[in-house]
């Protein structure tokens, strides 16, 4: 598979904290990529970097192989940020049929997410009533709508029970398998292990490790083991 | 099934090997149009949304209505209503009578009220984390602060309903209505509501929170009183510039004149304050683009407001002409070529000043293009001026003759122009007098109308909106 996004030296610094220490890695193509790391590794502020929605130190972005503009980071990705509460007075039919309209997407599209999103409990009922697993649902399904062949997801499991983590697993890939590509960003490294082709290990704002499980754990020098294992000799 | 989803997605993907063109072109006329409204739409349905407009509109019918009673029972009594002695006609106009203290109801709202509605559509974005989606969907910041204001503009239309209200019962009680000065009492508050709604989404993008930009808010509007008084007694430059703050701004629609300076600096602060908010409510902007931004930003309003301050252009809309001589003097005064020099030993405080300024100055500067205005007066008060300083005199000054003059009644003032100039004073035509309006009318029903019924249907169509 050929790169789709190459993040190459981000750095990100908030006063004398170093958020992020020169961020490199790459996505491929249809594939699922998993930023994982412990709270205040910088998971959310790379997402936001990447998204134009936060302004770097330095570093460069490359989409198909030509930068990546922070102007035109938007026609390229999509970012659906974690624990955010938009329009809470409408409903989570009107906010997905704003979406639908506003990216032009087919009636079919947000039919095939009702389901395995579980949202037809909970068209009619207005954003700020909603639990948190109902919140991230609906989130879901507005990044899901939108027309990016990229999708930075941060959290996309937090709030959901077992049940709706399989079926939105299912439903991620299901999307990679049709052309979507999609990072990840989870700290629940069971769920990473189980959804992610690739996985990015960020601790204090550095990458500790990129690759497939297999190449993970041979860096870390494991004959066996799973994502947690790897996690903690890497870090 | 996943045939039809693949073809939803950006079409970018290289079917193999990079793509030549990985992002899409810019978004055309029609695409962006298209998602303008949509998002126009949307922020539509958060104004209906927020408690704070629906507060406004239960609290503009009473205000208005407050003003239109009080307004139709004194203008009824200058009338002579029950007998007492009528005021002269001639005082009577429904633009002083009626429309400025009905509408005074919306320069309160501009003031305190719409200014929560407008910080609300910007704070609320930043609170929720709604603004990290809004800065990703199609169009520019700029574009969707657009469609804020217009959604905001949309909201101060409806907001008008009492106001539309208190002229129809006015006509329905036989008052009299100038369709000029009506209209352009409206354009005045729509500057001034326009004023409000810029300096408010500035603040709201500006500040940390809410109740932050409502401080900032209300802090500016209290600074514009401060200058008011300030200017009051210094004059000069602070004079000039307190003339551009919204109470200042609007009184001149208040009075019926429509100036292209004021309406050009009402219009342009109020789009600075939405330029304003676009480059700083954009999170992925740099400090260095912020700065230069704005900077950049003060340089071009200042250059409106300085080239503004240039304009002449201004048209006396009222019906009784209170901004301009009457029309035999203006046709003399246009005659005139030779430049004229003014030179007022007046300080700012003396009330002989505010009638010279009121009855003739403000008139001549409209009519004489050629004209210099210098205040001399070394004092606030003019109390403790000195004999050799000259106060209280009036210097005209045109091709080398000098005149000095006292007094600052309009045809004393015109007959020394007059003389030198060498223009005959015209003879003045006694049907163009302004008669006025009586009305002697009780505000029937009204108080029902704005008390009882107006808040009643804002409750119902809010229950409405909200089910």
């Amino acid at each position: 598979m050929s790169d789709l996004l190459t993040v190459r030296d981000v750095t990100k610094r908030f006063g004398d904290r170093l958020a992020l220490n020169g961020v490199s890695f790459s996505v491929q193509r249809r594939e699922v990529l998993g930023l994982i790391g412990p709270n205040g590794a910088g998971k959310t502020t790379l997402f936001e970097c990447l998204a134009g929605i936060m302004t770097t130190n330095s570093g460069t972005v490359r989409f198909h192989e030509e930068t990546l503009q922070v102007m035109r980071r938007k026609e390229a990705l999509f970012y659906l940020p974690d624990g955010i509460l938009p329009w809470s007075e409408q409903t989570v039919n009107w906010a997905l049929r704003f979406f639908e309209k506003l990216y032009r997407t087919s009636k079919t599209k947000l039919s095939e997410l009702i389901e395995p999103l579980r949202l037809d409990e909970i068209m009619k009922a207005r954003l700020a009533s909603l639990s948190k697993g109902e919140r991230k649902r609906m989130l879901l399904a507005l990044g899901l709508l939108t027309p990016h062949e990229l999708l930075l997801l941060d959290e996309p499991f937090d709030g959901l029970d077992l049940r709706q983590t399989r079926d939105v697993m299912t439903l991620l890939k299901d999307h990679t398998a049709n052309g979507r590509t999609l990072m990840l960003s989870i700290h629940q490294l069971v769920d990473a292990g189980r959804v992610c082709d690739r996985l990015v290990l960020l601790s204090a704002g550095t990458v500790v490790g990129e690759g497939t499980i297999p190449e993970l754990r041979a860096q870390a020098n494991l004959p066996d083991g799973g994502v947690e294992e790897i996690f903690l000799a890497l870090t | 099934m996943s045939g039809q989803r693949k073809k939803e997605y950006l079409d970018i993907r290289p079917a193999s090997g990079p793509h030549p063109n990985p992002l899409p072109k810019g978004e055309g006329v029609f695409q962006q149009s298209y998602s303008f409204v949509q998002i126009f739409a949307k922020e539509w349905r958060e104004l209906l949304a927020s408690r704070s407009f629906w507060l406004l509109l239960l609290m503009i019918g009473p205000l208005v209505g407050h003003g239109f009673i009080t307004a139709v029972g004194l203008y009824a009594e200058a009338s002579g209503i029950g007998g007492g002695p009528a005021a002269l006609p001639q005082g009577l106009t429904p633009l002083d009578g009626m429309l400025t203290p009905a509408f005074g109801a919306y320069d309160l709202a501009a003031t305190f009220l719409f200014p929560f509605v407008a910080i609300r559509m910007i704070a609320s974005e930043k609170q929720s984390g709604g603004l990290k989606l809004l800065l990703q969907l199609p169009g520019n910041l700029a574009t969707k602060l657009s469609a804020k204001g217009l959604a905001l503009l949309a909201g101060w239309l409806v907001t008008l309903i009492p106001g539309l209200l208190a002229i129809s019962l006015w006509k329905l009680y036989g008052g009299h209505l100038y369709a000029p000065e009506t209209l352009n009492l409206f354009v005045g508050h729509l500057l001034r509501v326009m004023l409000s709604a810029g300096i408010a989404v500035a603040a709201a993008a500006l500040a940390e929170n809410a109740a932050s930009a409502a401080i900032v808010t209300l802090g500016f509007t209290v600074g514009t009183w401060a200058l008011e008084y300030v200017a009051a007694y210094r004059g000069g430059f602070l004079q000039q510039l307190a003339n551009y703050t919204p109470t200042a701004a609007l009184r001149s629609f208040e009075h019926g004149l429509l100036q292209l300076s004021t309406s050009i600096a009402m219009l342009a602060i109020s789009v600075a304050g939405f330029a304003l908010a676009a480059i700083w409510l954009h999170t992925g902007r740099t400090w260095r683009f912020r700065l230069v931004g704005t900077a950049a930003l003060i340089l071009v309003l200042a250059l409106v407001g300085f080239g503004a301050n240039g304009l002449r252009g201004s048209w006396d809309l009222s019906e009784n002409r209170r901004n301009s001589f009457s029309r035999e003097d203006e046709a003399a005064l246009r005659q005139i070529r030779p430049a004229l020099k003014i030179t007022v030993v007046l300080s700012p405080e003396d009330p002989r000043l505010a009638d010279l300024e009121q009855n003739v100055l403000r008139k001549l500067r409209r009519v004489l293009t050629r004209l210099e205005i210098h205040y001399v007066a070394s004092t606030v008060t003019g109390l403790f001026e000195k004999p050799e300083d000259h106060y209280g005199e009036i210097w005209y000054e045109m091709s080398g003759q000098r005149v000095m003059e006292r007094s600052t009644i309009e045809q004393v003032v015109l007959e020394t122009i007059y003389q030198l100039a060498g223009v005959t004073a015209p003879q003045h035509i006694e049907e163009n007098v302004f008669g006025g309006y009586p009305l002697t009318a009780y505000p029937r029903g009204a108080g029902w109308i704005f008390y009882v019924l107006w808040p009643l249907m804002v409750g119902f169509v809010w229950w409405l909106v909200r089910s």
